[in-house]
């Protein structure tokens, strides 16, 4: 029966072109528009952490003076960062910055680049699921002694080496040599999660250096650097002890166990801080956030997203009272064959069905064609606006979600024109007309 | 066959009560061939739509092949449509966006029989009224007493036992008319019982039963016998030209119907 | 002669239809102003001007590795160099671009005392050299530009001499002249800096900071292995600038970086890009919620006429002109118009207020919704015309035919 009322459908769309179209042409923009904004929206507040999202740790503390922020910044001063690696309470954790360094290799013609680079703790690697295409991360000694050694992504690898296996090779960065001991698969998560305080939605970096190098090798930093407090700071030493917050602190934990644990830890921290003359704050205190609570709380999706969402799910909805009217008018000019099909022995469920299926293939149709409007608007867009990829390749859901909308929100429209229809009273359409 | 008993018909308005039948009594035996009358407004068609099962009745009891039609659901009622009644319309009624075979494969299809069973059925039904080889053509295609043939092939596609005909020469010329009431006859003498409404009285003539419905009630009714009762019939179709006024009110609450329902 | 009243017996008994446009108006003033004012707030937004040449001035990067240099007179060395080139009006270092998203932010200590001593609003900081007002391309207004021998080369903290913006100088100082007052990097008495100067208009690096307009230029040239070189120059000398400034300054020292060259035009762009992403994408919203709109109404009327095809006839056979037939389907559509209009008004300050205790946006001002009902008016009656004229069109000899 099925087959036969899709068979109806089509002749009835085929019989009014132009309201079809219509009707196709309201749900699919209606569509397109929403899968549009969903589509970055998801991207955006998508939880790249996936199930290690509650063991990832970002720590804050509050450490400024009563009258200054009014909020935990979201980065510490490298004394504070210094102090809580030395903490053997959680199982991994890692201090980070992100600098820039030339990059040369051991070809004199070479044309020195510069990248961005991290520099970070071996942990690292294991906590945000680094996966390696060659070597693995420095050991964990060199994360106290330092050691001039270096991670290199798959992209990097390529670009200096033609892809090879580059274990042991040497890379100077800045005329330092530096021996290659990993060699990263391309990795890059989005919301760039571990480091939003330039951007969430940037490239990871390229290349990974041991955080024991910087008081050494001075690197300098690319990020954020903010201070509450006037001082002045003339060299590396005085940014080293300085109140500046510049260094990201992530700790992993196995379960809320160690997570109290270490929030007990860190309050003892802040206490012995204190009576060192330091978090002169009534509210000093630290604060554990797991990676969805911290893509929450530094608003990773611009409000601007959120309207677009809210009032793009409006749009939709005009599309379907536009379509439901369409429908209506459409189903009730029909009023005469149904009468007729109802006279021949059609139950009122199957005139129902039969409506609904051919609402359902319009809505298909209208899902199809959304998705070829989305897929051109964020094309559009991304052309036009120099967007980031990682926010306008059109996720492989939306393949779904949007027919799934379309058919669904058709149906809806349909429902009312379609009750209509079947409960009209046949005999009043069967006398000659 | 068919049995009413004591059925009546009320249609409310806001404002107005209008009985369409009230206390109507009728018994049609297997295989007949019943004329229904009646001026316009007198309860006709209302007697067709309940006899059809396409309209409720008020009160009353009502039995077709042995069933009690009183409290069906709707699933119950269409199905007896299908199975066991052929309607054919003044209008025709035939869906214009479907072919002579669609058109008459329609109540097959809702019947549920397989493509193979509805193939032979479409093809006999249209033989048996001689527009076989035009099964591919369009109803736009025919001229009215074709499309009137038509509609009967479908309303006996389905083997009904039992044929409801309202005005079905209505609009057709005399010499098609006459066609279609012979096809009509015949049906009737293969067993199919027929209830005809019509304006007709030489129409009505060639039944084997004449009702005559006026004011919602059955006023009278003649067996076939010859001339015996023509004169009495005529001096009683002036009469209901005198209630067409008092029935006014059916008549537009049905208009008010049909406005509601095409909004 | 309007028939306002059979108008709206027919809208009552028909409900549904004129229901389901009613909610859509209503929904579409709603979004329409709504998204609309969003729209103009964002165009004024970005109509902001920096106070800079910004098809003229471009800014690079120069990364220097060599730690074996006197990083001081390589960069002095650089600087002259540039200046040389041809094409090129002027250049200097400085710690920030204007409109680039980056760069340094304080605020300061002014007062005639420690205890009237307050801090100012945050105002971007400039550190460069006697050439930056005129490789900024910004007008000063009052007072003078640094002389040659005031300017102090090293580290941030020597700044003496400063000149500042307009709204910056307002916004500290009011109505006074800023020229001579003095402001306190470190707490009041520490580390002043005497205004020697103020620039019309001098814009930041952040678009959305609500002290955009506030900024200084302080009398420092930075010395830093990374340092960003701010160079003005005639329109269109970009791409062979580009060619010629990193050849020219390789020549000098290889081992340095030279790169990212960018109009403050291009930062422009860049840093406004969200803002004109909403604008474009909520402009897309309204057009294709209007098309809908007036086609689904074009639809309904379309209908409609079918339906009362006999209606119609009968009314013309009835003595019924052409423009009463016309006429009585705008009527019919300005009747939905102005009560969804009035309706969606309410919906739409509704949804603006909930935006704006929600999301960071400002009040919606009165005329959007005003301006889109009548807007909408004028599109539907174009949406009902072309439809109606063919219903006028119907022969009244339709009321004498069929039954």
């Amino acid at each position: 029966m099925f087959f036969y009322y899709l068979d109806l459908a089509w002749r009835s769309i085929k019989k009014t072109p132009f309201l079809s179209l219509l009707m196709v042409l309201a749900i699919s923009i209606g569509i397109g528009i929403t899968i549009t904004t969903l589509n970055v929206y998801q991207l955006m507040s998508e939880n790249p952490a996936g199930d290690r999202s509650d063991n990832l740790i970002a720590v804050q503390l509050w450490s400024q003076d009563k009258d200054a922020w009014k909020e935990f910044n979201a980065q510490l001063t490298y004394q504070d960062a210094y102090n809580l690696r030395k903490s053997d309470v959680p199982t991994r954790q890692t201090a980070m910055f992100v600098t820039g360094l030339a990059v040369q290799t051991e070809d004199p013609d070479f044309v020195p680049l510069l990248e961005s680079v991290r520099v970070t703790d071996s942990d690292f690697f294991n906590m945000f699921s680094v996966p390696f295409i060659y070597g693995k991360a420095w050991d964990k000694s060199v994360d106290t002694e330092a050691v001039y050694q270096v991670v290199i992504n798959e992209a990097l690898n390529q670009q200096l080496f033609a892809g090879e296996d580059s274990i042991g090779k040497t890379l100077y960065l800045d005329s330092k040599p530096y021996q290659i001991v990993g060699v990263t698969k391309t990795w890059s998560p989005s919301p760039l999660y571990y480091d939003i305080t330039t951007g969430a939605f940037k490239d990871s970096a390229q290349i990974f250096v041991p955080f024991s190098l910087a008081p050494i090798e001075e690197f300098q930093s690319w990020g954020n650097n903010q201070s509450w407090k006037r001082q002045s700071i003339n060299s590396y030493s005085e940014r080293l002890s300085s109140e500046m917050h510049w260094i990201q602190y992530w700790v992993e934990v196995q379960d809320d166990t160690q997570r109290d644990e270490y929030a007990q830890w860190l309050k003892r921290y802040v206490e012995q801080q204190q009576l060192l003359g330091r978090f002169d704050s009534p509210e000093a205190a630290a604060k554990l956030s797991n990676v969805e609570q911290w893509l929450e709380i530094n608003e990773v999706v611009p409000e601007d997203n959120k309207i677009l969402v809210g009032l793009s799910g409006l749009f939709l909805l005009v599309c379907l009272v536009n379509m439901l009217g369409l429908l209506l008018a459409k189903f009730l000019k029909r009023a005469p064959e149904v009468g007729v099909r109802r006279a021949i022995g059609a139950s009122r469920a199957q005139i129902f069905f039969q409506h609904m299926v051919e609402v359902g293939l319009i809505g298909f149709g209208g899902g199809l064609l959304g998705l070829l409007w989305a897929w051109g608007s964020l094309s559009m867009l991304s052309a036009h606006f120099d967007l980031e990829d990682a926010l306008t390749q059109l996720d492989l859901t939306m393949w779904v979600l949007a027919p799934t909308i379309a058919i669904a929100a058709a149906l809806i429209a349909g429902v009312y024109p379609a009750w209509r229809i079947c409960s009209t009273n046949p005999s009043v359409h069967l006398k000659s007309q | 066959m068919l049995s009413m008993k004591n059925i009546s018909k009320v249609f409310q308005t806001d404002l107005v009560e209008t009985h369409a039948l009230r206390d109507f009594n009728l018994e049609v035996q297997e295989g007949e061939f019943v004329a229904v009358t009646g001026p316009s407004g007198s309860g006709k068609t209302t007697f067709l739509n309940i006899a059809g099962l396409l309209e409720g009745f008020t009160h009353g009891d009502y039995f077709l092949d042995g069933v009690n039609i009183s409290n069906l659901n709707d699933n119950k009622s269409a199905t007896i449509r299908n199975e066991k009644i052929g309607f054919i319309f003044q209008g025709f009624n035939l869906i214009p966006d479907l072919n002579l075979a669609e058109n008459v494969e329609v109540p097959l299809r809702y019947r549920g029989f397989n493509a193979a069973e509805r193939k032979r059925r479409v093809q006999h039904a249209l033989e048996q009224v001689g527009l076989a080889a035009r099964m591919k053509h369009l109803p736009s295609q025919l001229s009215g007493g074709q499309q009137q043939r038509v509609a009967i092939a479908r309303a006996l596609a389905g083997e009904p036992r039992f044929l409801l005909a309202d005005e079905p020469t209505g609009n057709l010329d005399s010499m098609m008319a006459r066609q279609v009431m012979e096809l009509l006859e015949n049906i009737n003498k293969a067993g199919t019982t027929i209830i005809m409404v019509t304006h007709d009285a030489e129409l009505a003539r060639r039944a084997q039963r004449n009702i005559q419905i006026v004011d919602g009630q059955v006023c009278d009714f003649t067996m076939y016998q010859g001339g015996a009762r023509q004169q009495g019939m005529g001096t009683k179709a002036d009469k209901p030209h005198l209630v067409t006024d008092a029935d006014k009110p059916s008549d537009e609450s049905e208009q008010a119907q049909t406005e509601q329902a095409a909004s | 002669m309007l028939q306002i009243k059979p108008i709206l017996s027919t809208l009552m008994r028909n409900k549904s239809g004129p229901i389901l446009l009613l909610i859509q108006i209503i929904l579409s003033v709603a979004i329409v102003a709504n998204a609309s004012f969003i729209i103009s707030e964002r165009l004024t937004l970005m109509d902001r001007e920096s106070g800079t040449a910004e098809e003229q001035v471009f800014d690079f990067r120069l990364y220097s590795f060599d730690k074996n240099i006197d990083l001081e007179s390589q960069i002095q060395r650089d600087i002259r160099a540039i200046r040389d080139l041809p094409g090129v009006i002027d250049a200097s270092t400085t710690s920030m671009v204007p409109l680039s998203g980056g760069g340094w932010s304080s605020g300061y200590t002014v007062g005639s005392s420690e205890e009237t001593a307050k801090d100012t609003e945050n105002t971007a900081v400039y550190y460069g050299d006697e050439h930056m007002i005129n490789t900024l391309g910004v007008e000063l207004i009052e007072g003078r530009n640094f002389y040659e021998e005031e300017v102090l080369t090293g580290s941030p903290d020597l700044a003496t001499h400063g000149i500042v913006s307009k709204a910056f100088a307002k916004a500290t100082w009011g109505d006074d002249t800023a020229i001579g007052k003095t402001m306190y990097a470190g707490d009041f008495g520490n580390m002043p800096i005497k205004v020697v100067g103020v620039v019309d208009k001098l814009q930041g690096a952040w678009v959305n900071s609500d002290s955009l307009d506030n900024s200084v230029i302080l009398n420092i040239k930075l010395v830093n292995v990374f340092t960003k070189v701010l160079v003005r120059a005639e329109v269109g000398t970009l791409a062979q600038l580009k060619q010629e400034i990193t050849t020219t300054l390789l020549k000098d020292n290889r081992n340095r970086v030279v790169e990212r060259f960018t109009l403050i035009s291009e930062h422009r762009k860049r840093v406004y890009r969200n803002h004109e992403l909403m604008a474009t994408v909520l402009s897309m919203m309204v057009i294709l919620l209007l098309l809908i709109t007036s086609l689904g109404l074009a639809g309904m009327v379309m209908f409609n006429i079918e339906r009362r095809t006999k209606q119609i006839g009968t009314r013309r056979a009835l003595g019924a002109k052409k423009r009463d037939i016309i006429s009585f389907f705008l009527v019919e559509n300005y009747i939905i118009c102005v009560v969804g209009g009035v309706i969606g008004g309410l919906v739409a300050v509704q949804l603006g207020q909930q935006l704006m205790s929600v999301y960071s946006l400002p009040k919606l001002e009165l005329i959007y919704p005003i301006a889109t009902v009548a807007g909408l008016i004028v599109l539907t009656t174009i949406a009902v015309i072309l439809p109606a004229r063919k219903a006028a069109n119907i022969s009244p000899a339709i009321a004498t035919r069929s039954v």
